[in-house]
């Protein structure tokens, strides 16, 4: 079996003197959906910024098909095929629709192959391409971010808060997406606060609790416990 | 109803985002209202539109009769809307008495009369400066942390101070961003009791909590915000059974038992 | 109607030129935030250059634009970007705004030593006698060239930044830097690019303005100065709002020239120098058009080092202490040592109007040396015979004044109060004090002060009252600091957001504090007791005062001492070294007043390494020597070892006094970090100190200074002193740099983590329990996870907290 597309050994991060992460371990089959779920401040976004090569770890290791890449620059994964949409803030407020699609380029792809796709898939982008995106609605903008994902056809798909304040409808629709892409092959890592949701989707979900992994399995196993997780306190 | 502090039609646009949409809310003396909702619904941006610190592109906020929808945010604060902060805003090169310190004299600085003091600090017209600040102090239970600087505080301390703080201003209506957050849970049930005497003693009190059994606890009205939009408001226990509330928070259609998932302590 | 069209010509030509710089500093500010106030300097630097090359080595015409423009202006900027902007990323706007003040200031000093002011340098305009007629008027080539030269900057600009990849990654960076690295853009590379590209749009208005001008350093830089007012039309960050600005100044400027009437004038002041003072004048206006800046709740994610607040018994003891050994050592100066160390005791009062300005509540003024000159101004006209009411009435007129100019600007962010105060120094320059009817002849005599019996008839009185003075305001401000205000000052400091929240009126405040500062200032002026060139109120001389008060730790009265000592030697040393010269390697010799006409300006670009200035890491450094035994016996060695060499002849008297300065000013205070363990914490946030470095650079410092021939070099006593003040200083900040001595505050921001947002730190044991519990989880399998330090130390402090209860 060939080695998993994104791994994590024994991930320890922190902020300042805080530490964060006490030893993530986590695995991202190929051609498979992760979900990774926890409750507000158990470290999820900073797994996503560890993978994502924003952040580096203080100890352990970033493995991206097998290949040590702890400590390599965002930049680096970026254009080696590991593509991350962070929560909430994918597109840069300031620039068209078109101008979103031209930063997607850095990653090997060409301006008339990403446009293709996003229209191809969104047809509104098209009608809204010279528009500035921070006007756009908040499903828009989200589907901006998306097309970015779905054009560069990436090895590596890293998303956070996907459905972060958008309707259920729109939220849907997204997903809907996710599952194309993995359907493309590819490998994708996506944290969640809306567990019901991904749980469709994802292939495994793992459960993180106070910087560490505490439970990996089927996610319909773990789906009853969720609920009342998240509004349990 | 006599309302302390009323918003009426509060819209604030980012953009082409809509954070916040025709919300109405009535804070009325002596009552915890909690607006409660998911993460990005625009509960902080609400509590920035009514203390001025952004401006909203349609709506009215009023104090007591007054409309204070044109006032700057010192204005406002004068007149007596308070707040903490959802990420702190703590003084944190003074220590945790001049943190209060400070409330205190801005206060002096600007109001001449001296008005007597909240019932809550349970003490006469003619407490004197450094008497209030330790009296709140104590009332929050900060009087052993006192001259530590706030910087070096844990976060759920550092709450406090933000708190006291805006108690030495005096304020009639006080706006509260998840002031639990970082406590524990012994420190968030005396967190609990504090805030039921605040409001006890004439305060108007605006929540804004994650903790959500805190909030079934000590609200005496809920509103909740979701999308930029009130889409349930009313006491603790119709909104516990709202199924539109559910679906908020769950992302999907409720089918899970509405009880269990509202229910303070969860499965636990 | 054909002059009116000449001057539109005229106009437009102008306006063409500060399209083109103010698009420069637009492109540096909105990619990287960092408000380039060096840009004028840039192209004064290129225009030299221009003129070097194609007249001084004489390269053809087409060449050396390529080489100027193309290749040697990108390149700069790229290096600036590279070895000092990306330093001061996330640094507050006061270290910003000084250090490229200082880069503006140490480039000046280059521009001179390369190309003193001994000869003229005339640059022929491009297409010389060439004109064309256009509707009856002769418009030289040259001036249509500038104006294509515009066009096609607009144009390309426009395509850049639309149509290009590069172009869109630059606007990209500014949305959000780290999505433009998740997307595979290189910010990095990206800003360098975008600073090149300023540093070349800065190279062509030189290049432009060359011909136009005599080549002089200052007034090329300050040329571009004017282009401040323009960049602001568009507030800073747009292009078309800037080229809209550019033909309204060019536009203005050009017609004040052709119609205002030379001779006419309001009360004493002549509108000759009118279309000089035009840029201020529209700066302001846009200033007070702009809308108040918004109030931000973003969190106050680091806790800052609370400088240490001196006790009043301190203050007191320590102004007696000054005022007594400033009293010894001037009776025992010669009078011509004693008039430049009262002189420098002056600056000092002036660098102490910044303490509670800039210091206490974080605001910038880069006119302090105006208030100086309107406070002369004022004891001239009111105070004539040096009596104490015309003090109080230059004291009140600065206050006033202070007031009017900043409040616009305190509406808005750090940046607009620093365009401001740069605008109202041009500005009185121009209207005020180069007016013949308000200054005649060019120099201002101030009334020496004298109250009842005692007349400051001498150097020696006049040093006495400085001192005297600085002592006293020095005293009122820790006062101040430890007062009311003083605590709502650094309150504002630290979250303007909750203050307002509080009901304190921000803009009031900042309006009282900044009329404090100009009121001190002010009575610097008014206190002088000496004559003033009118050069001495000029925004190029104000630039030092703020950048060398910042340097000396603006945070404490000591610091301002120590940065009005420094702006006193430095020039006293350049005119003193003019003779000397240090030869390096025995084949380059470097003229020491050169190195002196630079090192203010380094040492105000050092700050992006360390932005709390000297005085307060020296304290904290003897602070932590006493806990550190190795540092204690390395200091006791080293005095004993001085003591011993000198007692023995060894090294001479001066030597000793040098080396001792150096050895206890600059090594002993560094020791403990050199013999520190490493800190394994703190080793993520902070590059590790450079140790290695560090001890050999204060082994050749005290060597040098115990070896230099000091009684030789310098027959003056004074002199002698003030040099090896600067000395020592000089060595302690290149010892402080090259450690890399971080204080909290210059620790890169710890960014709050997304986790935390709402509780800044992991969960609560209780937190995790319960999430753990409501996902089946059990206890045990919990506490089996290990123990955990932060979770440990946490539930230590926990229950602390609950045993107080």
């Amino acid at each position: 079996m060939s080695a998993p597309l994104l791994e994590l050994r024994g991930v320890r991060a922190a902020y300042g003197t805080i530490e964060v992460l006490h030893g993530v371990d986590l695995v991202v089959p190929e051609a498979s959906v992760v979900a990774l779920l926890g409750p507000n401040g158990a470290g999820k976004t900073t797994t996503l910024s560890v993978a994502a090569g924003l952040m580096e770890p203080t100890s352990g290791t970033v493995l991206v098909a097998g290949r040590d890449v702890t400590g390599a620059g965002p930049e680096e994964l970026a254009r080696r095929g590991l593509t991350t949409i962070p929560e909430g803030k994918g597109i840069f407020p300031t620039l068209t629709v078109r101008e979103n699609l031209v930063m997607a380029t850095y990653a090997r792809v060409s301006l008339a192959h990403v446009e293709a796709v996003a229209y191809e898939r969104f047809p509104r982008l098209k009608e809204r391409r010279n528009q500035v995106a921070g006007t756009l609605s908040g499903g828009e903008q989200q589907m901006l971010a998306m097309a970015r994902g779905l054009a560069v056809e990436p090895a590596v798909l890293l998303l956070d808060e996907l459905s972060m304040g958008l309707a259920p409808l729109v939220v849907e629709e997204l997903y809907g997406i996710v599952g194309q892409i993995a359907r493309q092959g590819t490998s994708i890592l996506v944290v969640e606060q809306f567990a019901r949701t991904v749980l469709g989707v994802a292939d495994v979900a793992a459960i993180m609790v106070n910087g560490q992994i505490r439970r990996v399995g089927d996610p319909s196993a773990v789906e009853q416990e969720l609920s009342a997780a998240y509004l349990g306190g | 109803m006599n309302a302390v502090l009323t918003v009426e039609g509060l819209t604030v646009r980012f953009g082409g985002h809509l954070a916040v949409s025709s919300v109405d809310l009535e804070v009325p003396a002596g009552r915890i209202s909690g607006l409660i909702g998911p993460n990005g619904a625009g509960k902080t941006t609400t509590f920035n539109a009514i203390c001025g610190v952004i401006s909203p592109s349609s709506g009215r906020v009023r104090l007591g009769d007054r409309d204070i929808s044109k006032l700057g945010t010192h204005q406002r604060a004068r007149l007596g809307v308070g707040r903490t902060f959802q990420r702190l805003e703590v003084f944190s090169s003074l220590s945790v008495r001049d943190n209060v310190q400070v409330g205190l004299e801005i206060r002096r600085s600007w109001s001449r009369r001296r008005a007597p003091a909240s019932q809550f600090l349970a003490a006469g017209a003619d407490l004197s400066g450094p008497e209030e600040v330790e009296l709140i102090l104590d009332r929050l239970d900060l009087g052993a942390v006192a001259d530590a600087p706030v910087g070096s505080l844990p976060t759920g301390q550092a709450r406090l101070v933000e708190l006291g703080r805006a108690l030495a201003a005096r304020p009639r209506v006080l706006l509260l961003d998840e002031p639990a957050s970082g406590l524990d849970d012994a420190e968030t049930v005396a967190f609990g009791e504090l805030l039921e005497q605040l409001a006890a003693a004439g305060l108007a009190v605006l929540l804004v909590e994650h903790d959500i059994s805190l909030v079934m606890r000590v609200c005496r009205h809920l509103s909740v915000l979701d999308f930029g939009q009130i889409i349930a408001e009313g006491p603790p226990e119709e909104i516990r059974r709202n199924e539109a509330v559910l679906s908020a928070y769950l992302g999907g259609t409720a089918d899970v038992s509405a009880e269990a998932a509202m229910a303070p302590g969860g499965g636990g | 109607m054909d002059k009116f069209l000449t001057f539109t010509v005229a106009g437009l030509s102008t306006a063409a030129i500060y399209a083109v710089a103010a698009s420069g500093l637009v492109v540096t500010y909105t990619t990287s935030g960092i408000f380039n106030f060096a840009h004028g300097a840039f192209g004064m630097l290129a225009a030299f250059l221009f003129w070097q090359v194609s007249q001084g080595w004489g390269w053809p015409l087409w060449l050396s634009v390529v080489v100027v423009v193309f290749v040697a202006a990108p390149l700069f900027g790229a290096l600036v970007e590279r070895v000092i902007m990306r330093g001061i990323e996330g640094a507050s706007e006061v270290v910003k705004i000084v250090v490229t003040v200082s880069l503006m200031v140490a480039l000046l000093g280059l521009a001179t030593v390369i190309w003193p002011q001994d000869i003229a340098r005339p640059v022929p305009p491009f297409f010389e006698g060439r004109f064309v007629e256009l509707a009856g008027v002769r418009v030289a080539w040259s001036r249509l060239l500038t104006m294509a030269i515009a066009v096609g900057v607009a144009v390309g600009l426009r395509l850049l930044f639309t149509r290009t990849r590069l172009g869109i990654a630059m606007r990209a960076v500014v949305d959000d830097r780290s999505l433009l690295q998740l997307n595979g853009g290189r910010p990095g590379r990206t800003a360098m690019l975008a600073w090149g590209l300023g540093a070349g749009l800065a190279a062509v208005s030189g290049v432009l303005i060359a011909p136009e001008q005599t080549l002089s350093a200052i007034t090329l830089t300050l040329l571009v100065v004017n282009t401040y007012a323009v960049a602001v039309v568009g507030r800073l960050r747009s292009l078309p709002g800037a080229f809209l600005g550019a033909v309204i100044l060019g536009l203005a400027q050009s017609y004040a020239t052709g119609y205002v009437n030379q001779t006419a004038s309001i009360g004493p002041i002549s509108l000759q120098n009118l279309p000089a003072a035009l840029p201020a004048i529209m700066l302001f206006i846009v200033i007070l058009l702009q809308p108040e800046a918004r109030l931000r709740a973003h969190g106050v994610s680091r806790p800052r080092t609370a400088l240490r607040v001196p006790s009043q018994t301190t203050a007191v003891v320590g102004g007696v202490a000054l005022v007594l050994v400033v009293a010894a050592l001037g009776a025992l100066m010669a009078p011509s040592d004693l008039s430049l160390v009262t002189k420098g005791v002056g600056f000092a009062l002036i660098t102490l109007s910044l303490v509670p300005l800039t210091g206490y509540a974080g605001q910038i003024s880069l006119a302090q040396m105006t208030f100086v000159g309107i406070g002369a101004l004022a004891m001239v006209t009111w105070g004539a015979t040096g009596s104490p009411v015309g003090v109080a009435i230059s004291v009140a007129v600065c206050a006033v004044v202070g007031a009017v100019v900043a409040l616009p600007a305190l509406r808005l962010s750090g940046i607009y109060l620093a365009l401001a105060t740069a605008a109202f120094a041009l500005f009185c320059t121009s209207m005020v004090f180069n007016q013949q009817e308000i200054i005649p002849g060019g120099s201002l005599q101030v009334p020496p002060l004298s109250v009842g019996p005692f007349e400051v008839t001498n150097d020696y009185r006049q040093l006495l009252l400085f001192a005297v003075t600085f002592a006293v305001l020095a005293n009122l401000i820790v006062l101040v600091r430890r007062s009311s205000l003083g605590r709502r000052l650094t309150a504002m400091k630290d979250s303007p957001v909750a203050c307002a929240t509080l009901g304190l009126n921000l803009t009031a405040t900042k309006v009282g504090v900044f009329a404090m500062s100009a009121a001190i200032a002010g009575l610097g002026g008014a206190l002088a007791g000496r004559t003033f060139s009118p050069d001495e109120f000029s925004l190029p001389s104000s630039l030092p005062v703020t950048m060398l008060a910042v340097v000396g730790g603006i945070g404490s009265v000591a610091g301002a001492f120590i940065g009005g000592l420094l702006l006193g030697a430095v020039p006293i040393g350049a005119t003193f070294f003019a003779a000397n010269a240090i030869g390096v390697f025995r084949f380059v010799t470097l003229p020491m007043a050169d190195l002196l006409a630079v090192a203010p300006g380094l040492m105000g670009i050092s700050l992006g390494r360390e932005p709390d200035g000297a005085a307060p890491q020296v304290a904290a450094g003897y602070r932590a020597v006493g806990q550190s035994p190795p540092a204690l016996a390395t200091t006791a060695a080293g005095l004993v070892g001085l003591w011993i060499a000198a007692r023995a002849g060894v090294i001479p008297k001066w030597s000793f006094v040098a080396a001792l300065g150096v050895f206890v000013l600059s090594v002993v205070p560094l020791l403990p970090l050199l013999f520190a363990p490493v800190d394994p914490a703190a080793e993520h946030s902070a590059a590790p100190p450079r140790r290695v470095a560090t001890a050999v650079w204060m082994v050749v410092a005290t060597l040098f200074a115990a070896l230099f021939p000091w009684a030789d070099a310098i027959s003056s006593n004074g002199y002698r002193l003030l040099v090896i003040l600067l000395v020592v200083f000089l060595s302690a900040r290149v010892a402080i740099g090259l450690s890399g001595v971080t204080p909290e505050a210059l620790r890169r921001p710890v960014v709050p983590s997304p986790d935390l947002v709402g509780t800044d730190r992991p969960l609560t044991r209780s937190d995790a329990m319960d999430a753990a519990r409501a996902i089946g989880i059990s206890e045990d399998e919990f506490a089996a996870a290990g123990p955990d330090p932060v979770l440990e130390a946490e539930l230590a402090t926990m229950g602390a907290r609950v045993g107080n209860r």
